[in-house]
C-alpha cells in the first residue's frame, strides 16, 4: 500500500487543487489537467485540442510570446504539455523557491490567454504542428498505425475514431475564432485539476494558489462529448486492413475494445495485457520471439480510456521474409491462450508494475500527474494509494472471464503492414 | 479583472540547498569498485554494473560484438535457461536493462529494496556465468540484423548514419553505427560472445553502483557474497586517432525520393569527456541548441515554423565524439532551414553569446541539475558515469558551482575552439530532386548526392 499524502481543496470557481508534500529534493512540480482532449473535437476540427495546446505557449496578457519557456528555463525548471484522447496536461518542475513563478504563468494562461492571440502566432504554430505530424506520422515507418487502428476499433460517430494529431487539412483550417471558442468552453477553472507536489510550505502554497487562480471566473457547464460516446462493449466481428508501405519489416497489430478505466473489470484487462506482453517472461515474448522465432519484437499495452470503451493493443514485428499470416495466427493463439493464466504469472505482472509505479512516483512531476489523473477521472486523488491493491486482487478466474468476453474473434481489429514491393503511390490513412 | 500585480514576474522565494548525496566508495579484493548511496524516500533500489566493454574498443570487422554480447545475456546462465532467468527476475519485479555504448556496457536493474539480495545474486550469475546457448545466440543475432534493417529504412537513422560516416576518417569506430552492420554482425557466434566476456567482463576495471533504501554495510556484504569469486582484469583500450574525414565544408544529400520531410544533420568531430572546455561548452551548447529557448529553436521553430524542433549536442566520449545539430524540416523549406542554421552557428562563433544568454544558460543548467537526480536510477546513472570516465567520487559536489562560474569569455573561447563553421558537413536526408537545386543556390559549399542505403 502506497502512502502518498494528498490534501484536496476546491476553490470557489470550481478549480480542484491537490497538495502533496515531499521534501526529499528541493523541487516542486505544478501539474494541470484540463478535461479536454481529442474526444471533444467536432467534425472538421480534428487535431485542434493539440494545436490549442501549442497556442497555450504563445503568451498571455501579462506574458509575452516566448517568456513562459524563458522564465522557466532561466529558473532552472523543466516544462511541457501533452494532449491525449480524454485530457490535456500542462506541467512544470522548478526549484522550490520558484513555485510562485510557475503558478503565475499557469494562471495567466488559464485566465488571460485570449488577449495575446494573433494570426501570426497561429500561422507559426500551425506550421510547427504540421511538421510535427510529418516527423512523427508521415515520414515514419508504421507512423500512421493509430489512424488505422482507431478507425477500425471505434465507429465514425465515436470520439475516439480520429487521432490526437488530426488531419493535415483540419490543422490547416484552424482559425483564431476556433481558438477563442475552445478557450472559453474548455479552459475554465471548473474543468481543471491543479496539483502541487514536492517541497513547499502548505499554507504558502494554498495562499499562492488562491491569489493567482482564485480570481479567474468559472465557465459554463462543459458541453457533452460530441458524437456517440456510448457503444457496444465489443466490435462485433474481425475487422482487417492490409497496408503496403515503405516499411522495413512486416508487422501485425491487433486491437480490441476493453472496459473503460472507470469500470471495475478494467483491472483484469490490465493484468491480462501485462501477462501478454510486459517483460521477457511474458507470453508474447516467450512464444513469438524466443521459442517460435517468428517475431523480432512484440509489444502490448492497454489504453486507460474513459469514454465508452478502452483498448487493448498488441503487435508483433516479423522478419524480412516472414509470413504475416503466421504472425497473425501466433498473436491470436496467445490472445486466446490467456484464458488460462497462472497465479505466478499474475504475481510477476504485478511485481513488475509495482517497481515501475514506485519508480514513476519517485519523480514529483510524475507523481503530480498521477494525482491529477485520479482526481480528474475518479474524483478521488487518494485512489492512487490503492492502485496496486486493485491489481493484486485480480484472480486467474477474473482474467479468464475477461478473455472469454473480450479477446475473441468477435472483438478484433487486425492491421497488417507489408513492405511495398514497388514504388507505387500508396493511399495514406483510412 | 486583473490586479496590477499580475503584470510583474513574481519574486523568487528562499533558495533551499541541494547537495549531491554522499557516495560511499569501496572495492573488493578482486578489484571490483563499489559505489553506494543511501536514499530512503521510497523502498526501491537500483543496481548498475559498469563494464569496460564498449564498442569503441573494437575495429570495424568486429563492429557490434559488444552490443550483441550484451543482447545475449538474456539467453541464460549455467544455472538457468533464458526463460527461467526471465521468470526469476520478474518474480522480484525486475528486468535486466542492458546498455551498450561506445565506452561501456552497463547491466542494470531496479526492484523493491527488500529484494536486493536476490537481485544481486541474479546479476552476478548473468555476468559471471552466462551460457550463450546456440539457439539463443542465433535468435538474438537475427533480431539484431532485423533491427539494422529497420535503422536503414528510418529517415532519421539514415541521416544520422550518413552524418557519422562523413564526420570521421575511414576506420574510426565513431564513424560507423553503434550496433554494427549486416556484414560485421552476420558471423557473430557463441564463441565470439564468450571470448568477449572473457576479455572484457572482469571485476578489475569494472564497477558496481547501488543506490536506494539500503545502507553501505549491507551493500558491501551482499556484493562480497555474490561477486567475491569473480576474477580477472581487462587490457587497456587501444589508442585511436579520432581524425575527421575532411576539413572542407560541404553538403551531402542522401536521396529519399518523395520524402515529405528532410532530416538535417550538421556537425564535425567534437570533444572528449575530459575536455578542459567541458563546462563552458555546456553553456555554449545550451545557447545554441540545448534548450527550448536556444537560438536555433527560436529561429527555426518559433520564428519560421520550419520544424517541430531542433537541437545541438556534443556527444562527449573517451575519444572525440561528434558535435551534431539535428532537425527535421518540410521539404520546401529545406534550403532556407540549412541557411538559417548555418547562419546561427556562424554568428555565435564569430560574435559569441551575450552576457544575458550566458547568465540564462548558467541558471538553467545549475537549476535543472537536482531535477534530474530525483530517482535511484538517475543518481546511479550519474555515478556510473564517474566510473566510466575515471572522474573523482566527489565530482558532483561542486558541479553547480563550476557551471555557475563559467564566464562570457570562457564560453566564447569554447565556441571558437570547439565549433568550426568552415569544417562543417551538412547531411540532408530528403528528396534530392526537390532540394538539390535550392541547396546549391545557397552557395555555402559543394553539394553532392548519394543514394540512400
Amino acid at each position: 500500500m502506497l502512502s502518498i499524502p494528498i490534501e484536496r481543496f476546491t476553490l470557489d470557481n470550481g478549480l480542484r487543487v491537490n497538495l502533496s508534500h515531499d521534501a526529499t529534493t528541493p523541487v516542486v512540480a505544478i501539474n494541470l489537467w484540463y478535461g479536454v482532449g481529442s474526444r471533444n473535437e467536432l467534425e472538421g476540427k480534428t487535431g485542434f485540442a493539440h494545436l490549442f495546446e501549442h497556442m497555450m505557449f504563445q503568451g498571455s496578457e501579462h506574458v509575452p510570446k516566448g517568456r513562459h519557456f524563458e522564465l522557466i528555463e532561466r529558473a532552472g525548471g523543466s516544462l511541457n504539455a501533452t494532449t491525449w484522447f480524454d485530457r490535456t496536461n500542462y506541467f512544470e518542475t522548478v526549484p522550490s523557491h520558484h513555485l510562485e513563478l510557475a503558478l503565475w504563468l499557469e494562471s495567466d494562461r488559464m485566465g488571460w490567454m485570449l488577449p495575446a492571440m494573433t494570426q501570426e502566432k497561429l500561422d507559426n504554430q500551425r506550421d510547427v504542428v504540421m511538421n510535427e505530424r510529418r516527423e512523427r506520422y508521415d515520414n515514419q515507418p508504421y507512423g500512421d498505425w493509430d489512424e488505422w487502428i482507431q478507425a477500425m476499433v471505434f465507429p465514425e460517430s465515436h470520439p475516439y475514431h480520429h487521432t490526437v494529431i488530426g488531419s493535415m487539412a483540419d490543422i490547416e483550417a484552424a482559425t483564431l475564432e476556433d481558438v477563442a471558442d475552445f478557450f472559453q468552453t474548455y479552459y475554465v477553472p471548473n474543468n481543471a485539476v491543479l496539483t502541487v507536489c514536492g517541497d513547499f510550505s502548505r499554507d504558502e502554497a494554498l495562499d499562492l494558489v488562491e491569489r493567482h487562480f482564485g480570481g479567474i471566473p468559472p465557465g459554463a457547464e462543459i458541453p457533452a462529448i460530441p458524437g456517440e460516446p456510448n457503444l457496444d462493449p465489443i466490435i462485433g466481428g474481425t475487422v482487417r486492413e492490409r497496408v503496403e508501405a515503405e516499411v522495413p519489416l512486416p508487422r501485425v497489430l491487433m486491437a480490441c475494445r476493453v472496459p473503460t478505466y472507470t469500470d471495475a473489470d478494467f483491472y483484469a484487462a490490465d493484468v491480462a495485457g501485462s501477462v501478454l506482453g510486459t517483460g521477457r517472461a511474458s507470453r508474447l515474448y516467450r512464444s513469438l520471439v524466443r521459442e517460435r522465432r517468428v517475431a523480432k519484437d512484440v509489444t502490448s499495452f492497454v489504453f486507460p480510456l474513459t469514454s465508452g470503451a478502452g483498448m487493448l493493443l498488441a503487435w508483433a514485428t516479423g522478419f524480412p521474409e516472414g509470413d504475416p499470416a503466421e504472425l497473425e495466427a501466433a498473436l491470436v493463439a496467445e490472445l486466446e491462450g490467456l484464458a488460462s493464466v497462472t497465479r505466478q504469472e499474475i504475481e510477476r505482472a504485478v511485481a513488475l508494475t509495482e517497481t515501475a509505479l514506485v519508480q514513476q512516483i519517485e519523480r514529483v512531476g510524475e507523481r503530480a500527474d498521477l494525482v491529477s489523473m485520479f482526481d480528474q477521472i475518479f474524483d478521488d486523488p487518494e485512489r492512487l494509494n490503492g492502485e496496486l491493491e486493485r491489481l493484486r486482487a485480480v484472480t486467474p478466474a477474473d482474467v479468464s472471464a475477461f478473455v472469454e468476453r473480450f479477446l475473441g474473434a468477435d472483438n478484433r481489429a487486425v492491421l497488417t503492414y507489408v513492405p511495398e514491393t514497388a514504388k507505387t503511390p500508396n493511399p495514406r490513412g483510412p | 479583472m486583473s490586479a496590477p500585480s499580475r503584470s510583474l514576474v513574481p519574486p523568487a522565494g528562499t533558495v533551499r540547498s541541494f547537495d549531491f548525496p554522499s557516495v560511499q566508495a569501496e572495492a573488493l579484493d578482486n578489484g571490483l569498485r563499489i559505489r553506494s548511496v543511501q536514499v530512503g524516500r521510497l523502498p526501491v533500489v537500483t543496481a548498475i554494473v559498469v563494464l569496460d566493454a564498449g564498442e569503441g574498443l573494437l575495429d570495424d570487422g568486429q563492429a557490434g560484438l559488444a552490443v550483441l554480447t550484451g543482447d545475449c545475456l538474456e539467453g541464460g546462465t549455467s544455472e538457468r535457461t533464458g526463460v527461467e532467468l526471465a521468470e526469476a527476475l520478474e518474480a522480484i519485479g525486475a528486468g535486466l536493462s542492458i546498455g551498450t555504448g561506445w565506452d561501456s556496457t552497463t547491466v542494470a536493474l531496479s526492484c523493491m529494496a527488500d529484494r536486493l539480495d536476490d537481485a544481486l545474486s541474479l546479476l552476478a550469475e548473468v555476468l559471471i556465468q552466462p551460457s550463450f546457448p546456440d539457439d539463443e545466440v542465433e535468435r538474438l543475432r537475427d533480431q539484431r540484423l532485423a533491427a539494422i534493417r529497420q535503422r536503414e529504412m528510418d529517415p532519421g537513422g539514415i541521416a544520422t548514419t550518413a552524418s557519422r560516416r562523413l564526420t570521421y576518417a575511414e576506420g574510426v569506430p565513431y564513424g560507423r553505427p553503434l550496433s554494427g552492420t549486416v556484414e560485421s554482425v552476420g558471423p557473430f557466434s557463441p564463441d565470439a560472445a564468450a571470448g568477449f566476456v572473457v576479455a572484457r567482463y572482469r571485476p578489475k576495471g569494472s564497477g558496481l553502483v547501488v543506490v536506494g533504501d539500503v545502507d553501505a554495510g549491507q551493500v558491501r556484504s551482499l556484493v562480497e557474497t555474490h561477486f567475491g569469486e569473480w576474477t580477472g582484469g581487462t587490457e587497456l583500450p587501444p589508442e585511436i586517432d579520432y581524425a575527421p574525414r575532411t576539413r572542407e565544408r560541404g553538403i551531402v544529400v542522401v536521396d529519399r525520393t518523395d520524402a515529405v520531410q528532410s532530416e538535417i544533420r550538421i556537425g564535425h568531430v567534437g570533444q572528449t569527456r575530459s575536455t578542459q572546455h567541458y563546462f563552458p561548452l555546456r553553456i555554449v551548447n545550451t545557447v545554441l541548441g540545448g534548450a527550448f529557448t536556444s537560438r536555433l529553436n527560436l529561429n527555426l521553430r518559433e520564428v519560421h515554423g520550419f520544424t517541430y524542433g531542433v537541437r545541438s549536442r556534443f556527444l562527449v566520449r573517451r575519444g572525440a565524439g561528434p558535435w551534431c545539430v539535428s532537425t527535421a524540416v518540410g521539404t520546401d523549406v529545406t534550403a532556407d532551414a540549412v541557411h538559417e542554421a548555418v547562419t546561427e552557428i556562424t554568428t555565435l562563433v564569430a560574435e559569441g553569446p551575450t552576457e544575458e544568454e550566458v547568465g540564462s544558460a548558467r541558471d538553467y543548467l545549475a537549476g535543472v541539475f537536482p531535477l534530474r537526480l530525483e530517482t535511484t536510477g538517475q543518481i546511479a546513472a550519474r555515478i556510473a558515469e564517474l566510473l566510466i570516465y575515471d572522474l573523482p567520487d566527489d565530482y558532483y559536489a561542486d558541479y553547480r558551482d563550476r557551471i555557475r562560474s563559467v564566464t562570457l569569455e570562457e564560453a566564447h573561447e569554447a565556441a571558437r575552439r570547439c565549433i568550426r563553421p568552415d569544417e562543417m558537413t551538412v547531411v540532408v536526408g530528403g528528396d534530392a530532386k526537390e532540394i538539390q537545386g535550392p541547396l546549391e543556390e545557397l552557395g555555402w559549399g559543394p553539394v553532392t548526392v548519394e543514394a540512400s542505403p
